[in-house]
């Protein structure tokens, strides 16, 4: 039996008077890469934070790593360490004078207290290790506020890659891109699922996508309304479970691609 | 007497001793707290919190209690309540923190218009007198400035996680709630022990100028941070100098070498190069 990397039971998350996600059950199996999809406001964004412990849950139980996480979000740092999360967007990023270079770094250091002179020589050689994987060597002087979103995905990879991680969640990793990029991100980030054995959970509306790289599925709309591998849970009576009657899934005008080994 | 003389010996008197090394500490301390605080989009906040300083200030005459001793938890306590308002309210905190600095500053006025002894001490609350900071001061604001450094220091990663980001850095682990409410605490402290040097209206140059000039030369966030602390005490001490040559006031002094500065840096900083320069 393959080892479960996410176990998730009966999870309730209420933001304020909302409950943004309703008992949902699921698990994750080492090095799957599954979507999860649903229309907007259907509680995705909800259901990743409150996995990784970034807002609370009122009800239910989520174990990472055999590991359970407790209802304010806390988890031993040997587990935290093997989590990696890239949110959508960085509001702020344009602001902070950060290098490539500093920001991969920042991936490395445990949490906690600790002088920033500490580990100097290990952390430097991980950031280089990480920026050669991800094709960004000669990307780590530059400000990270001045790179493409494209650039940008590269480098959050290359955070992730810094330090052995076991599972990567990723929310709406697509968004900001433009198609060529979005293909360039999902093979280097097929590739890296397999080099480095993740498991990936990944908000996503491409469903396009999702059908040509993803091993399975989560279709949430509130509860889960239905799961299993693309070709079952992207069915169109299973879809409009989750979108409602009526739903025509977006066509993507970039050339189709042949699904990815 | 010659003016060169006169400013030698203006340089050997106590007072203008102490006022040098006040001017470093604090411009130092403005300059380290303001480089996290300008990029939080804090620098309002530090506005609103200089000016409710005069009404902690007030508070402690009125009580016929040192000034000062009263302004360190009143400025701790304030900036917690404005923090907790501007984060469960529906205004824009723009809007929110208008409205706190402009009315703690009409009632502290009022208040001290009733206080005959400090009728002739509103402009040095308003502008500083760093000419009359004391030893004690200094010993105050030199253990703030250790104290900063080295919690900034220690916690430096997840300082600028959270700055990026404050569901990446809840996501490594850090304790986002724990950290702002330190920092804010830091802050508070640093608006509360400048306010004698540097004054009520000045305070948030301190905190803003030499950030913003050092983010537009800085490379890089490990250079930032040090020329941000750089900048402010080296814009007070010259501050200081000229005023002292030119027997101008010295907060104003101090805040327009530090514009001077803020300018140079204009001038001199690398064109951005924009997202995706190099494709």
């Amino acid at each position: 039996m393959a080892e479960m990397v996410l176990e998730v039971s009966g999870l309730t998350v209420r933001r304020g008077s909302l409950t943004a996600v309703q008992a949902v059950s699921f698990g994750l199996a080492a090095e799957t890469d599954t979507a999860l999809v649903g229309p907007n406001g259907a509680g995705k964004s909800s259901l990743v934070q409150a996995l990784l412990g970034i807002i609370p849950h009122q009800e239910g139980e989520v174990r990472l790593l055999g590991h359970r996480l407790s209802r304010q979000g806390r988890l031993p740092e040997a587990v935290r360490a093997q989590v990696a999360y890239l949110p959508q967007t960085f509001p702020l990023v344009g602001r902070v004078p950060l290098t490539v270079a500093e920001f991969v770094g920042l991936g490395w250091d445990p949490a906690g207290l600790r002088w920033p002179w500490r580990g100097g020589e290990q952390r430097r050689r991980a950031v280089v290790q990480a920026l050669g994987k991800t094709a960004s060597q000669d990307l780590a002087d530059r400000l990270i506020s001045e790179l493409s979103p494209g650039q940008i995905k590269r480098v959050l990879l290359a955070f992730c890659l810094v330090r052995p991680r076991r599972l990567l969640v990723l929310d709406e990793a697509q968004a900001g891109l433009d198609a060529q990029a979005v293909e360039s991100f999902y093979n280097l980030l097929f590739q890296l699922r397999r080099t480095e054995g993740w498991t990936i959970l990944q908000v996503s509306h491409d469903l396009e996508m999702v059908r040509r790289t993803c091993t399975g599925v989560l279709c949430l709309n509130r509860r889960l309304r239905c799961s299993g591998p693309p070709n079952h849970a992207l069915q169109p009576q299973q879809l409009e479970q989750v979108y409602g009657r009526g739903y025509v899934p977006y066509q993507h005008h970039h050339a189709p691609s042949p699904p990815l080994p | 007497m010659s003016p060169w003389e006169g400013w030698l010996d203006l340089l050997q008197q106590p007072f203008m001793q102490r006022a040098l090394i006040g001017g470093l500490l604090t411009g130092s301390l403005g300059g380290l707290l303001g480089s996290f605080a300008v990029l939080r989009q804090l620098s309002f906040f530090s506005d609103a919190l200089g000016h409710s300083a005069l009404l902690g200030i007030t508070l402690g005459i009125l009580l016929g209690l040192n000034p000062t001793l009263v302004l360190i938890p009143f400025a701790v306590l304030f900036a917690l309540m404005v923090s907790r308002l501007v984060d469960n309210n529906r205004l824009p905190t723009d809007a929110l923190l208008n409205i706190i600095y402009s009315s703690s500053l009409a009632l502290a006025v009022v208040a001290l218009s009733f206080v005959d002894s400090y009728k002739g001490g509103i402009a040095n609350l308003l502008f500083g007198d760093i000419l009359g900071v004391s030893w004690l001061d200094l010993g105050l604001i030199l253990l703030l400035l250790i104290g900063a450094s080295g919690y900034l220091l220690l916690s430096r990663r997840d300082q600028i996680l959270l700055t990026l980001d404050e569901s990446l850095a809840r996501s490594r682990g850090v304790d986002v709630g724990l950290h702002r409410l330190l920092f804010i605490v830091v802050l508070a402290l640093v608006v509360a022990l400048s306010i004698k040097a540097v004054g009520v209206l000045l305070i948030s140059a301190f905190v803003v100028i030499p950030a913003c000039a050092s983010r537009l030369v800085s490379n890089s966030f490990n250079l930032y941070v040090p020329v941000a602390a750089g900048l402010g005490g080296g814009c007070a001490v010259l501050g200081l100098l000229l005023s002292g040559a030119l027997s101008l006031p010295s907060g104003p002094s101090v805040v327009i070498v530090q514009l001077a500065g803020f300018l140079l840096a204009l001038a001199l900083a690398p064109r951005s190069k924009g997202p995706g320069a190099a494709g």
